[in-house]
């Protein structure tokens, strides 16, 4: 049989959820089974129904199901149960069956609604003590560190994946937008209730503003997820080609001889990526055997699209470096500006490109400089 | 239940409905007869009520027919049906002041 799926209402819009099975319904799909996100609907005779639902509310460690006998009343009645999602039940009945209403006195309805309203309100906290928990955990471990090396970490993720972090902020701006109407709409129909106005079935208010800026947000972090996902594909893992490609360097044109080799299991290798500010090439490479004190370099060097970022990229480049120390500025002829730490760190600017390295100390900063000098020159 | 206040119409009918053991439909259609029709239960109040006054000792599950469960009024249910129907009529008593002034 033919199912079709549909998104429903939030769960806690309860009149929009009944009048959107009913219109369903009159339209000739019949709701089948109700899920997180969608529900399922089968084909039928278009025809009249009123859909309700019934919201438990159970106590600590208790089934948030209806019971058995609470079925019967209601099947005595004229409801027939249709399914259940969270503590959300589902019922209909035909048009003009005479089924009485589900409540006669709202407030007491409004007490059904205590448990759904909390869990709306207080729902997202879990993800928040999370992160709470992963932020102190790394403030105990690095200190005053924790938090330029945070906003460093993330300055370089806009850099080099710009599509994927804008869909990121665009689906929490979602969920932000989603939490504050929910909240909104069930703290209304709460305290409504608890005035003594009933639900109401066939809401006219169809929230077009919060629709729209709810579907806009969706659409920008679907357009960067396949935007990021279009990047992902053209990025390139390879081993380290002969003659890179790219403006980064290999160490024999810093007059070091040898094979490629590993490095406590890490071969060496390259891999190009491009977000939407800037190309990225990150090499590794080590020359002699496994795990030997034989020379070794790692880059990150960028092409932006805007050379106005390459400072403030360097400057996150200094304060995410592998080995922390205190960079000082190097001046060195054919380049923008450098830094070096005066061993194992090294960042340099020229015009758009800028670079992140860090090396064995048996190299000489001064001479992995002048290498990129020439090649930036190129 | 006395000392806990005035009763909502819904548990006073329950209540009374009670005086005879029955499953939950039974109840609603027992509420609508002894209101003279003029209170129509539905069955999201009967069973918030049910429970709570389960709860409180007013009633007791006396056994299952198939899906359905029959109740019946306990000693402390009928005590406070009683109370409350003695203040209900304490009421109308001091409102008989209002025929006087007509």
């Amino acid at each position: 049989m033919k199912h079709k799926y549909r998104f429903h209402p939030s769960e806690y819009a309860l009149g929009e959820n009944e009048q959107f099975y009913s219109d369903m319904e009159a339209a000739g799909w019949r709701l089948v089974k109700r899920g997180e996100n969608l529900s399922k609907f089968e084909p039928t005779e278009p025809s009249q129904v009123r859909y309700r639902i019934e919201v438990s509310a159970p106590g600590f460690l208790e089934e948030a199901n209806l019971s058995e006998g609470q079925l019967a009343v209601f099947a005595d009645c004229g409801w027939e149960y249709v399914d259940s999602c969270g503590l959300l039940h589902i019922f209909r009945s035909p048009a003009g069956s005479g089924a009485p209403e589900f409540y006669t006195d709202p407030r007491q309805q409004a007490a059904t609604l205590k448990k759904l309203k909390r869990n709306c309100i207080w729902g997202w906290t879990p993800a928040v003590f999370m992160l709470l928990f992963q932020w102190s955990m790394g403030f105990a471990m690095q200190g005053e560190r924790f938090w330029p090396k945070f906003t460093a970490q993330f300055y370089r993720s806009w850099i080099e994946h710009t599509a994927i972090l804008v869909a990121c902020c665009a689906l929490l701006a979602w969920g932000l937008v989603l939490w504050i109407h929910d909240t909104w709409q069930i703290s209304r129909t709460y305290y409504r209730m608890k005035k003594g106005q009933p639900l109401d079935h066939n809401p006219k208010n169809r929230h077009l503003i919060f629709k729209a800026v709810h579907r806009s947000l969706l659409a920008v972090a679907a357009v960067f997820i396949v935007l990021a996902a279009g990047q992902l594909f053209t990025t390139v893992f390879s081993d380290l080609p002969e003659t890179p490609e790219g403006p980064c360097l290999r160490l024999r044109e810093l007059g070091w001889e040898g094979e490629p080799g590993s490095f406590m299991g890490k071969d060496s290798s390259a891999v190009f990526s491009r977000s939407l500010l800037a190309d990225h090439w990150d090499t590794v490479e080590y020359l002699g055997e496994e795990n030997s004190l034989a020379p070794w370099i790692y880059q990150d060097v960028y092409r932006l699209r805007d050379p106005s970022m390459a400072e403030a990229l360097a400057r996150a480049l200094m304060t995410d470096a592998t080995f922390y120390g205190d960079f000082q500025p190097l001046e060195i002829e054919g380049l923008d500006a450098v830094w070096t730490t005066g061993g194992l760190e090294l960042v340099v600017i020229k015009g758009e490109l800028v670079a992140g390295i860090t090396y064995q100390s048996d190299l000489d900063p001064a001479a992995i400089c002048k290498a990129l000098a020439e090649k930036w020159a190129q | 239940m006395a000392d806990q206040g005035p009763m909502t119409e819904a548990m006073y009918y329950i209540l009374l409905s009670l005086l005879r053991p029955g499953h939950g439909y039974g109840m609603m259609q027992r509420v609508k007869e002894l209101s003279g029709g003029r209170l129509e239960m539905g069955p999201g109040t009967l069973y918030g009520v049910l429970s709570r006054m389960s709860r409180e000792g007013l009633i007791v599950l006396t056994g299952e027919e198939g899906r359905r469960k029959n109740y019946a009024i306990t000693r402390t249910g009928r005590d406070a049906l009683l109370a409350e129907y003695r203040r209900l009529q304490q009421m109308v008593a001091d409102g008989a002041v209002l025929e006087v002034e007509r």
